[in-house]
Parts: structure tokens; sequence; C-alpha cells
């Protein structure tokens, strides 16, 4: 095969793929002689299991924030996989994923094969956020923060007098479990039916804040969440066309409905001595989705799907106010909020010839928001009530895009692309009723020699708005000079260049270069400019039949620039911000002898965030990762070997929002005082691996 | 919310579609031409022995070992549709033809075979045609016309059919497919704030779907607000007090694979709410480093900057919410 001539393979590839693809037509093949004696089938059990120790030099939360790995100390190993194969296609298979670790996870599917399926799933994921706030309220994971007896109220946080010695450690985190059930069954041939059933429970904490006028508080809000999701459908497919009918239904459950606070500053009127914030409301949303293919011929083929959904929430209302003294009638006692979602595809793509391919897509994205809209009298903030009453904005929109692309095969070795797209967006009760968007695009793509594929693309966009007039319900309005940036006017330019070589059988390259730019000619004030550039390189080699070497490149540059207007006029400060991310990734694996493996994978990031505001520069945010992996495999007999890993990560970060902030530091907010997070850990691994 | 915008674009697509259709119609016949094996199949023979035929030389010591396949679902002989029920190599790889031959005169070059895969002379469509002919099922109803299918992407980019266990089917090793192609997306998830899919808690088909999807990004639901929903559900309301840009569109603010700004902010308050929030007072001033902890230390600034009383920034139930504060 390596051997053969293009011009050979070309020669014979029609009648071997018009053989192939007539599978199901059976071709008459004296198989008389197919024994399969060299074919070997597998029957019976067969799998590995991995068990061993670890341990962790350091406590930090950021190094375990998805792995759980946060405290110094040993954990457990354990990992299986197996597999059961039966004569009849029946099947069994498990896979336990770091069962040691809080990031755990199990699969168990099996079935047989052709007939039906059952599967189940677990899995734990921890996100552990910070250990290093502070907080002086009790009561942390409950509805009720409260302040210590003899809490002494001031007007600044630096007058707070028992702060200090009411300050106690806590830590945000969350903690998800999700338990997903599935079966699928094949009745008949062509029929399909499936069900899958998934509870997520996440409960934990996460910082939020309150606020009295002019004073805030940062909080910590508990996290009691349990969502269960259905998903059903029928399906029926042959070779000319298939089709799906789907059902989903999503329910959120929030086991805290509010979460009231003691005010740690002096009141600024008379009972605000404590708030309450409303925490996320239970919701549900069903959705019935058809979708359809259909194969004209081998050359032109046709698809679509419609999804229905409805989002419904009607949670009671808390009360306006906790502030005796202040009392306010509702409207109604709960909000009966309803939206209704339409969402629909159309694709049809046709090769005309050899040469020409011609494709379209219409997409229809419906929010329509049916939730009753109420005058609302309203207390600010616990403090006062307001002045003017005010009424919800339901908000809708309905978005259309049309894609029609034309694709051209100037030889078998080059295809030229052009397209046009277009986006239409209407939204009800926000400044532009309606964007337009209009981007033509061409993509040219070459193979050159056997291994090497090239391609360039450039892309122009203009987005053009009906209309912009400040919403009167915003209050108090806005700056009529102020464009939101995704309802201005905008001009965007795209080109991106790849080229992916496998000059032999033991080297691949990859190199992509992308660049995006987005001028907002026509808003003075908001988000005028953006840049995205995107340089990345890859590469994987086997130096030797025992050694492989894979390295990535990525450089990224995210800039934008703003204006803003303190005088409520014309621009008279603009900002910057510029995010720079160099990454670099190297991995080495070498097999020493039959008994040994050794390999190591080395990855940096280094980030940066520079912000000028008025040509003032703020310190840059900074976060570097530094991570080394090393590690081993010694085949000690048959099935067993014996796995030694080495693992060292530091990461150093620097962030002027949270560095030197103390919980006293800003008079008018009291801070959960957090720091940027930097470590430096090891982690040693020791596992005994038996595969049967 | 129909208007002449909408006809517009309904009359677009009607147009499109009635000029493709008439193409189609027109050009049927030669189409269908090409959808049928041709005569000269029967110029190329199947093998006498089957697999056999292949295992002889493709055992675990060749440069293409197939032997792994046994230890997937498609060498299932109990479960009729597979290949190993049917031709076995030739299902897919059409007939062996001389390609099976023992021995070659000196300088004859061995009969290629049908290959797949990105060097494969075969084209994208006849590959995927091959694949698509058995699972043409429903989680690939919409796979013409959807993004990998446009990019010429073929099955064997992704799938390794002949491994012991296909890499893409695993939420550890699954990125690792997609990296090479999506260069991006793999520097991403090493910047401080990310979606955990460096760790292995997440796989890319968690948040896309590869085969066929109603968005140009591939996501797994009919759209990203609804995907993101299937893990963030508290975020769907409605409320009572809407932000309008979350309602619409998360990536408004967020971006989905990782941020140097926290919680995959696309940029850093109070500057990104500053971009579309201008009213007189305190959401139009400038916000300078003097501001800063070693200067004036300013709510507006430091901490969660515009979060300090505005929290509820993803929509509030509360009936005093209007300003996202409670």
């Amino acid at each position: 095969m390596k051997t053969a001539s293009q011009l050979s393979i070309r020669a014979a590839l029609p009648l071997m793929i018009g053989a192939a693809l007539s599978v199901n037509a059976q071709p008459e093949v004296d198989t008389s002689q197919w024994d399969c004696k060299f074919c070997e089938f597998e029957e019976g059990f067969s799998g590995d299991a991995e068990i061993g120790a670890g341990y962790v030099w350091e406590d930090d939360f950021k190094f375990g924030e998805y792995t759980g790995l946060v405290d110094e100390g040993g954990y457990a190993i354990f990992n299986a996989r197996a597999t059961y194969s039966g004569e009849d296609a029946d099947y069994l298979d498990l896979t336990a994923t770091e069962l040691g670790l809080d990031a755990r996870s199990l699969t168990i599917e099996g079935g047989r094969q052709g007939s039906y399926r059952l599967n189940l799933r677990y899995d734990e994921l921890p996100h552990n956020v910070s250990d290093t706030v502070r907080t002086p309220f009790t009561g942390m994971g409950s509805e009720d923060l409260t302040l210590p007896p003899g809490w002494v109220d001031a007007g600044t946080t630096a007058a707070m007098t028992s702060l200090d010695n009411s300050l106690r450690d806590a830590e945000l985190e969350t903690h998800r479990e999700r338990l997903a059930v599935g079966a699928a069954f094949v009745p008949a041939d062509n029929w399909e039916f499936g069900v899958k059933v998934r509870r997520d429970t996440k409960e934990g904490t996460q910082s939020t804040s309150g606020a009295f006028f002019l004073n805030a508080a940062q909080l910590i809000q508990p996290i009691d969440y349990v969502t269960d999701e259905v998903e059903a459908f029928v399906a029926y497919a042959q070779r000319e066309w298939q089709v799906r009918v789907k059902y989903y239904v999503s329910s959120f459950e929030n086991d805290n409905d509010a979460l009231r606070w003691d005010n740690p500053f002096t009141p600024f009127t008379a009972g605000a001595d404590s708030g309450e914030l409303a925490l996320p409301p239970d919701n549900e949303f069903h959705q019935v989705g058809l979708a359809v293919g259909y194969q004209f011929s081998s050359a032109t083929n046709a698809g679509a799907e419609l999804a229905v959904g409805r989002m419904r929430q009607n949670e009671d209302f808390l009360a306006a106010t906790t502030n005796p003294n202040l009392t306010t009638a509702l409207p109604r006692d709960s909000l009966d909020g309803e939206v209704d979602t339409v969402n629909a595809v159309l694709k049809l793509t046709s090769r005309l010839s050899e040469q020409l391919r011609l494709n379209a897509a219409y997409r229809y994205d419906d929010r329509d928001n049916q939730t009753p809209q109420d005058t609302y009298s309203w207390v600010s903030t616990d403090t006062f009530s307001a002045a003017t009453a005010r009424e919800n904005q339901p908000y809708s929109f309905t978005r259309q895009t049309l894609d029609v692309s034309a694709d051209y095969r100037v030889d078998p070795r080059t295809k030229l692309s052009v397209g046009l797209d277009h986006e239409n967006v209407e939204r009800t009760l926000q400044e532009a009723d309606e964007t337009r968007e209009n981007a033509l695009w061409t993509k040219l793509s070459a193979r050159a020699g056997k291994h090497t594929q090239a391609s360039v693309r450039f892309a122009h966009a203009e987005r053009d708005v009906s209309s912009y007039e400040p919403v009167p319900e915003t209050q108090p309005a806005q700056n009529p000079l102020l464009r939101k940036f995704y309802l201005a006017d905008r001009s965007r330019d795209e080109a991106e260049f790849r080229v992916n070589t496998t000059p032999g059988e033991s080297l691949s390259l990859g190199f992509t270069v992308g660049v995006a730019d987005d001028d907002y000619s026509e808003s003075t004030v908001g988000l005028t400019d953006s840049r995205l550039l995107n340089v990345g390189a890859d590469a994987t080699t086997m130096l030797s039949v025992d050694t492989s070497v894979h390295a990535f490149l990525d450089h990224q540059t995210i800039k934008s620039a703003q204006a803003g207007s303190n005088a409520f006029s014309v621009a008279d400060w603009r900002a910057t911000q510029t995010d720079t991310i160099n990454t670099l990734g190297i991995g080495v694996q070498h097999r020493v002898s039959e008994q040994l493996d050794v390999g190591a994978d080395l990855a940096a990031s280094e980030s940066s965030g520079k912000i000028n505001v008025n040509n003032s520069q703020f310190p840059d945010l900074e976060a570097d990762l530094y991570s080394l992996k090393v590690h081993a495999t010694y085949r000690l007999q048959s099935g067993i070997s014996v796995r030694a890993a080495y693992w060292h990560e530091s990461y150093d970060s620097q962030d002027w929002s949270l560095d030197g902030v103390e919980p006293d530091t800003i008079r008018n907010v009291l801070t959960l005082g957090d720091e940027s997070p930097s470590y430096d850990v090891d982690v040693l691994l020791l596992s005994l691996r038996y595969k049967f | 919310m129909h208007n002449k915008a909408t006809l517009r674009l309904h009359s677009s697509f009607a147009g499109a579609l009635a000029i493709i259709l008439c193409a189609t119609l027109f050009a049927g016949n030669s189409f269908a031409q090409d959808s049928e094996p041709g005569e000269d199949e029967a110029m190329r023979e199947y093998s006498e022995r089957g697999a056999d035929t292949c295992l002889r030389c493709h055992d675990e010591d060749s440069e293409y070992p197939v032997l792994p396949i046994f230890k997937t679902k498609h060498a299932r002989i109990a479960d009729e549709r597979t290949p190993f029920a049917q031709l076995q190599c030739e299902t897919c790889h059409g007939p062996v033809g001389e390609h099976g031959k023992r021995k070659l005169k000196k300088g004859e070059e061995r009969q290629p075979m049908l290959y797949f895969g990105i060097n494969a002379a075969a084209a994208r469509e006849e590959q995927n045609g091959i694949c698509l002919d058995c699972h043409r099922n429903q989680s690939r109803i919409a796979w013409h016309g959807s993004a990998h299918e446009l990019a010429d992407v073929d099955c064997a980019s992704c799938h390794k059919v002949h491994a012991a266990q296909d890499q893409v089917l695993t939420t550890t090793g699954q990125p690792e497919v997609c990296y090479p192609c999506h260069t991006k997306a793999r520097a991403d998830f090493y910047k401080p704030s990310v979606h955990p899919v460096r760790f292995g808690q997440l796989a890319c088909s968690d948040c896309h779907s590869p085969h066929a999807s109603m968005t140009d990004a591939l996501m797994a639901a009919p759209t990203l607000n609804q995907t993101c929903y299937t893990c963030h559900a508290e975020k769907r309301g409605p409320f009572l007090w809407e932000h309008a840009p979350v309602a619409e569109d998360c990536a408004l603010c967020h971006t989905a694979h990782g941020s140097v700004h926290p919680a995959l902010l696309t940029r850093r308050p109070p500057l990104l709410c500053q971009q579309c929030h201008s009213q007189l007072g305190h959401p139009s001033v400038a916000r300078s480093p003097a501001g800063l902890a070693d200067g004036m230390p300013s709510g507006f600034l430091l901490a969660g900057s515009c979060l300090n009383c505005h929290s509820q920034v993803h929509g509030s139930n509360h009936p005093s919410g209007v300003k996202l504060m409670r």
C-alpha cells in the first residue's frame, strides 16, 4: 500500500468504493472458505486494574481546583477497566477512573450489541475555588448570615472595631455528583429507542455580595442545587432517510430561596439592619425535537431539525424588603414566567458535478418571552423606597441566519470555497430593534504532494443596526452616544492560514495563524475596537521505533479598546485591555527495553493582562503555570507492571483586584480578603497494574 | 416577530433551495451513476479466504497492524450489522483483488487497497460514505452540511477503528484528538480560569456534538445558552428582572474554554460592564490605578468591582431586584 502510486490507486478507487458502498446490497461472494482462522475474536473477560498510592506535598486549593488534591498527604489510586464479550454479542464494559480522588468517575455499559444497551455513569466533580477568604459572618452555608455577638456597626470598614477579632477563615468550594442511567433498544431493523435520566447535585458555597445603598459586603452563598434531566427519543433510519423525535425535560430545584445577612455598616435609614438576596429560583424546561435527514442521491442531502421548548419559573416572590419600616405591595405573588423557544435549521448540500458543490443552511432561533409585565414599586437595597415604580422587561428576540456557499474543486488537490452568511436579529425592549450582518468569505484549500495540506481563509462582515434609541425604561438613562457592542454597527475582518504536513510516516507538523479584527466605527462611547491574534504550532515525531516526541506552541493576543464619558457627553476617556498568553508543551515517550517505558511531559503557560485607562497603566495581571510530569512503567511479568510518576507544578499569579485587598481595605465594601493564588506542589505516585 | 427581514430571509432561502434542487434534478442522472457500483467491480475479485487473506500479512508485526480490531464492536459476528458478520475486512476496504498476491514480480507494485485517513487517496465524501452506509443513524442525521462535514473532515481523522480503544471515545483521550486542528482550544485550557477539560473532568463532547448540530460551533443543544444550562440550570430563569445579554448569549460576557479573567469573563470588570453601561454617575466614571489598594481603594474597581453591589448579573427574581442588587 505504501508503495502504490497515486495514479494506480486513483484508477482503482471508484470500483473499490462502489464495492464497499454496496455492503447493504450484499454482493454475491463465495464465502465458503472464509474460515477466519487468524481472527482473534475476543470472548470472556479482559481488562486491567491499577492500584496504588500518591502523596501530595503542600496544601493548595488552586492546585486541586478540579482534582480535589487540595491537602498535603496521601491518597489512593484506583483505576480499572474491564470488558466482557459474549458469544451472542453480549457485552459489558466497566471503567472506573480515579476512585481515590474527589474527582472520580464510574461508567458501566452492557447489553447485547445490535439489540439493546443499558448504561450507568457516575461522576463527582469538585470545584475548589478558594480557601483564603475571611468573613465575620457566621452561618456559612446556610440562608442566614449573622454577625457575631458584640459586633460594632460603623460607617466604614476601618471603623469596625470588632472586625479583626471576628474574622474567620472560610472556603469557597462546590461539589457535584452526577448519576445518569440510560437505555437504548433496537426493537426492529432501522428502529431505535433511547432514554437517559440524569440527576446532577451541586452543593457547597460560592461568593456573592449584597449592598445597602452606598455600602456593600461580600458574602458566602449556599449552593444546594438539584437538576434532573430526562431525554427520550425514537428514531427510524434507513439509507435514504432518517427521522428522530426527541423529548427533553430539565427541572432545576434550589433548596435555598434567599440569603439574608446582617448589615455590618451603620444603617443609612432606620430598619435597614438586614438584607435579603433572592437565590436562583426553581425552573423547568420542556422541549420536543424533530430531526429529519433525506438523501436525494449520493450527491444531494438535506437535513432539518426543529426544537420547540418552553421555560417556566413560578417561584413565590420574596417580600420587597425585610425593612419593617418600609412596606410595599406586590402586583403578584410569583412571576408566572414563561418563555417559548423555537429553534430550527434546514440544510441542503448538493454536489452538482465532480467540481462543484453548493451548500445552504437556514437557521431560526426564537425566544418569545411570555412573562407578564407588571409595575413593581420597589425598595432600594432594603434602605429606602424608590421614587419610581418599574415595569419588568421580558426580553424576546428572533435570530435568523442564511448561509450559502459553493465549493469548487479546481483540481483533485485544490478546493476553492466562497460563501455569504447573512444574520438578522430582531429584539424587543432593547436599544436596537434589528441588526443585520452580512459576511463574505473565501477559503482556498490545497494539497501539496502526498502529505501536505494547507488552507487560507478570508472573511469580511458588516453589521448594520436599524436604529439605536436609548430605552426609556432604563433609569437613569444611558449616554445617548453609547452603542452596546452587541447592538452596534460593526465591521469585522478575519484571516486564517493553516498548514499540516506529514512528510514521513514518523513526522507530523502543523501551523496555524489567525486574526480577527472588529471595528465599531459608529461607537463613540462603548467598545470601539477589538482584535484577536492566534499563532499555533504542533509537531509529533517518531525519533526512532522506541522514541516519540510531541510539542506544541501557542501565542494569543486579545486586545480591545473602549471609550467612556465622565461628563455624560462625548467621550472623554479611553481604555485598552491587552491579554497575552504564551503556551508551550513538550512530551517525550521512550521505550528503554521490553520491560521499561519512560516519559515526560512539560507544559508552561504564561499570561499577562495589561490595562490602560486614560494613559494610566495598571499593574500587569499575571499568571504563570509550569507543570512537569515524569513517569516510568516497568513490566514485571506478563500482565503485571509497576508505574511510578513524579509531578511538579508551580503557579504564580498577581491580580490587583485581590492582592492587598484586606476585608477592611475598601472603606465601603467589606470584602472576603481573598488573595490571588500561588503554589509550588510536588506529587509522587506509585502503582501496580494488573492486566487480565 | 415577523417582518420584512423575515420575508427577505425566507425568500432568499427558498431561492437557494430552488437553485440547488433544479441543478440536482438537471444533473441527477450522472449522480445516480456515481452512487451505483460500476460494472468494473467485477474486474476486482473478492478474496477466496476472506480476512485470513489479509491477516497473513497484517499481523501485530506489520507496518499496518490490524489485530486490535478484534477487541472492538466491529468484530462481533453475532451482530449481523458488523463488518465481520458480513464480508470481513472487505466490507469496508472493498474487494482485495490483486492486493492479496503472495509474491510480486521484481519491480511490481502491490495493487493498492482502499484505505482511510487524512493521507488516503479516496476523497473525504467517499471515505465517509462507506462509514455512513452503516452509521447513518439518529446521531448523524444532520452530518451533511455540518461544520466538520463542510471542512472535509473524514471519519478516520478522529476515529481509529483498528485500535482496541478508540481514543476519541474516552473523556481523557478525546481532547488530544481534537487539539491538532483546534490548537487554540488546547492553549485556552491552560489559562487561569477554565472549564476542566485539562483535568479530564469534561470532554469536548460534553458541550459539542461533532457529528451534527443546529449551531455553527456544533453545540450539543440547539443553542449555546441551552448547552450551558445543562450544567448551569440555575441561570435559565426566566427571571423577573432579566439582564438582556445574559438571556441572549452567554458568550457576550464569557468565553467558553479559558480566560485570564475570573469566571471565564472575556474582559475585566469594570471595563467589561462599561462597554454597555454609561449612565450618569458611577457607571460612567473612568476607574484609574488611583483606585488600587495602595491608593484610594475603590469598591468600583477592587474585589468584585461592579459585582460588589450588582451581584445578580444573571438575573434577579427579587421584587426589588431591578438593579440586580437583590
